[in-house]
């Protein structure tokens, strides 16, 4: 245990350094961070579980870092196979499941990648006597912001979504049914784990504009965050503390929510990238606009029958857009963390790889 | 009451599930699915009733009048046979079986119990496609058509794409006909709705993209070229490709005195007048009168929007009220079946001459047309 560094102590993590673990979409882009992160805290037995299709170069370049090549397993497949579910999850101690369907547009597609593949994992966890705790990566998105005054602290007591297939977003839905199943599946066969809901996870590798900024969707970019306080992570600080939800002990059934300290607001992100990366044009939209807008979209798309499917809708307003407050207090005091990347540099480095990202272009 | 259940529950079924919720007087009664957490979501998202992961036990518990098959296409045949011989009439999505055996069996079924059978070649019912067909029927090409063009295109990105290159066995790489198998019967099927023989002459140019080739691939043709000719009669060309930009949907029919030009992308028939104009005035006057008929063209589409008809899967819809108006006995089936045999003719005969660089391991023998 003596290759333990930093804030990690070995009495106070829950499985011993030579123990097996195993990260699902290690190779994406917050994946390859938990990778690392443990790597540097000097585990070796990780089993890294990645797409057929994924782009494994900065895995191996991660893992060649640490020289750990011998140590480090790389297993390509889909969690949609039992059969490859029962063999990642053998004799593992601690899972860090962060495979899911991302950017998936079809609820079929979206259910089948985080849900049915959960379900197999945690089946395959069921046979797994030595199984200390399964870290399962969720999102901001499970909440429920309805109904909440404006300007309401969202912290982990929050309600998540009762009726996500209101919300017209077939990756909210997939992530409140993921959950679901994860804390049935503990409730019924004891299965220990822990959820990680992380906001808006930034930094090199994640060059978009996130939507609760504003849409560029219809050709102008509508700023629609405004004032509001954007939940940003940086990936780094992230990783870390999806590292230490799987490795601190006495949190078992908890949920933790990350962001970082001195989160800045819509405005003051976009006028940083606009500065720092591209110049562009946006336009404004005050919080009443956005609001009517969405619920007139909403209206129509009912009405219509979804001749424009119902994307925006006063769900998912007052998820992306109300003026809201978050917190990161509960994973500083239960897990020990502390995003170690100021928000200031974690935007200057997410920044300056927008821009290199911009010039390959 | 027409009730409906729906086997499948993946991407498609999610188009069928709400263009059924858009049509009078049907109700959707039952879904399965092997997987049940499928089935689940499904019926929580489109407030269905019955949840089954086992066909038998849906037909025997809900007795739907009608079951649409939405499972990959190696199940459409015993899927829709099971469901025939118990009672029910079947809609199957594209393509409809795997060879064109298994579709006679699937209609003599139908025939013999009385019942009705309709495969999902919805692009065939869109707006433009209809008009296009009700133009052709009223004789505007001067007759049958003498040529015929059908590009069906196809572009190699997104999670499907993705999945299918990185999985070696993924069930589209186990179809007769691979990828083309699971995309070109929409294309295919616009050819054959106007053939009149069952056994035209094909001639097959099949190979695997540079694009592909650079990617380590050899299985997986994505380019086809494809002549197809009745003897004096009708000829027609078909083009697949994942690699020409645009992207094409296309049917293009010439008459021996018109033309007619469908585009399924912009939504579009444009009329190809036969007739010449004198001297220069055949330089300046077709392009106003195409001017007019763009113009005319996007007029309508927004129109439609507007008056709520212009949705994403309109020729779907139409095409399944159409076929519960079979099922009522109140019109006849929306396609003939000569119509889907020939279709199914026509692949075999393309799959059947296409280079082989992977035996499926249950593949069916393509017959020569």
């Amino acid at each position: 245990m003596s290759n333990l560094i930093n804030h990690i102590e070995a009495d106070s993590i829950i499985i011993a350094q030579d123990d097996q673990i195993l990260v699902t979409g290690a190779a994406g882009f917050i994946g390859r961070r938990v990778v690392d992160h443990l790597l540097s805290k000097g585990f070796r037995n990780i089993r890294c579980l990645v797409r057929p299709s994924s782009n494994t170069a900065e895995l191996l370049r991660i893992i060649e870092s640490y020289h750990a090549e011998a140590a480090v397993e790389i297993l390509a497949g889909n969690l949609l196979s039992r059969e490859l579910c029962n063999t990642v999850a053998k004799d593992v101690a601690v899972i860090f499941h962060l495979a899911a369907g991302r950017g998936e547009k079809l609820y079929a597609d979206a259910f089948m990648n985080s849900v049915v593949t959960t379900r197999n994992l945690l089946e395959a966890c069921r046979a797994n006597r030595s199984l200390k705790r399964l870290v399962n990566v969720s999102s901001f998105s499970v909440y429920n912001n309805h109904r909440k005054p404006t300007g309401t602290l969202l912290d982990e007591t929050c309600p998540l979504e009762a009726q996500p297939e209101l919300r017209g977003d077939a990756y909210t839905f997939a992530k409140v049914k993921q959950e679901e199943i994860v804390a049935e599946y503990s409730q019924k066969y004891s299965i220990p784990y822990v959820m990680v809901r992380p906001g808006v996870v930034y930094g090199p590798g994640n060059h978009n504009i996130h939507g609760r900024v504003g849409l560029g969707t219809f050709g102008l970019f509508l700023h629609l965050g405004g004032f509001n306080t954007i939940p940003l992570t940086f990936v780094d600080n992230c990783a870390e503390a999806i590292m230490l939800a799987g490795l601190r002990p006495g949190v078992d059934g908890e949920a933790f929510n990350i962001v970082d300290d001195d989160l800045p607001s819509s405005r003051r992100f976009l006028r940083l990238y606009k500065k720092n990366v591209r110049s562009f044009h946006s336009l404004y939209l005050p919080h009443l606009a956005s609001y009517l807008a969405c619920l007139l979209w909403e209206k129509y798309s009912h009405w219509s029958q979804g001749q424009l499917p119902p994307v925006y809708n006063r769900r998912v307003w007052q998820t992306y857009w109300k003026k809201t407050r978050y917190t990161n207090a509960k994973a500083k005091e239960r897990l020990g963390w502390k995003p170690r990347l100021s928000t200031s540099k974690a935007l200057s480095v997410h920044f300056e790889s927008c821009r290199k990202n911009q010039n390959h272009d | 009451m027409i009730k409906v259940a729906i086997i499948g529950c993946g991407k498609i079924a999610e188009s069928h599930g709400a263009q059924i919720q858009r049509i009078a007087d049907c109700k959707i009664v039952a879904v399965s699915d092997r997987e049940e957490l499928m089935a689940k979501q499904f019926a929580q998202r489109f407030a269905v009733p019955g949840i089954f992961t086992d066909v038998s036990v849906l037909l025997h518990d809900a007795q739907p009048d009608v079951v649409h098959i939405t499972t990959p296409p190696q199940s459409h045949f015993p899927l829709a046979r099971q469901c025939l011989e118990h009672g029910s009439n079947v809609y199957v999505e594209k393509p409809f079986t795997l060879n064109t055996a298994e579709a006679e069996e699937l209609i003599a079924i139908a025939e013999r119990k009385g019942l009705k059978i309709t495969a999902g070649h919805d692009d065939q019912f869109r707006h433009s496609a209809r008009e296009m067909r009700r133009l052709i029927n009223n004789g505007y090409l001067g007759g049958p058509p003498v040529h015929m063009e059908s590009y069906y295109c196809y572009e190699l990105a997104g999670g499907y794409a993705k999945a299918l290159l990185a999985d070696r066995n993924h069930w589209v790489r186990l179809l007769p006909g691979q990828l083309l198998h699971n995309i070109i019967s929409h294309g295919i099927a616009r050819i054959a709705e106007h053939l009149t023989t069952d056994s035209p002459h094909v001639i097959v140019h099949g190979f695997v993209s540079p694009f592909l080739r650079n990617l380590g691939e050899v299985e997986i043709i994505d380019e086809l070229r494809v002549i197809i000719s009745e003897k004096g009669k009708t000829t027609a060309y078909f083009t697949f490709s994942s690699q020409m930009r645009p992207t094409l949907h296309q049917f293009r029919a010439y008459g021996s005195r018109n033309g007619l030009v469908l585009d399924q992308d912009n939504e579009t028939l444009i009329r190809l007048r036969g007739a010449r104009y004198k001297s220069y005035l055949d330089q300046f006057v077709p392009p106003l009168e195409f001017a007019k008929q763009y113009a005319g063209n996007g007029y309508r589409n927004i129109r439609k929007f507007l008056a709520n008809e212009f949705h994403m899967k309109s020729g779907m819809k139409f095409l399944i009220e159409a076929f519960y108006e079979s099922i009522r006995g109140t019109g006849p089936v929306p396609i003939p079946y000569p119509e889907i045999l020939r279709t199914a003719r026509l692949m075999d005969a393309i799959f059947s001459q296409l280079p082989r660089n992977f035996s499926p391991p249950n593949a069916a023998p393509a017959k020569s047309c």
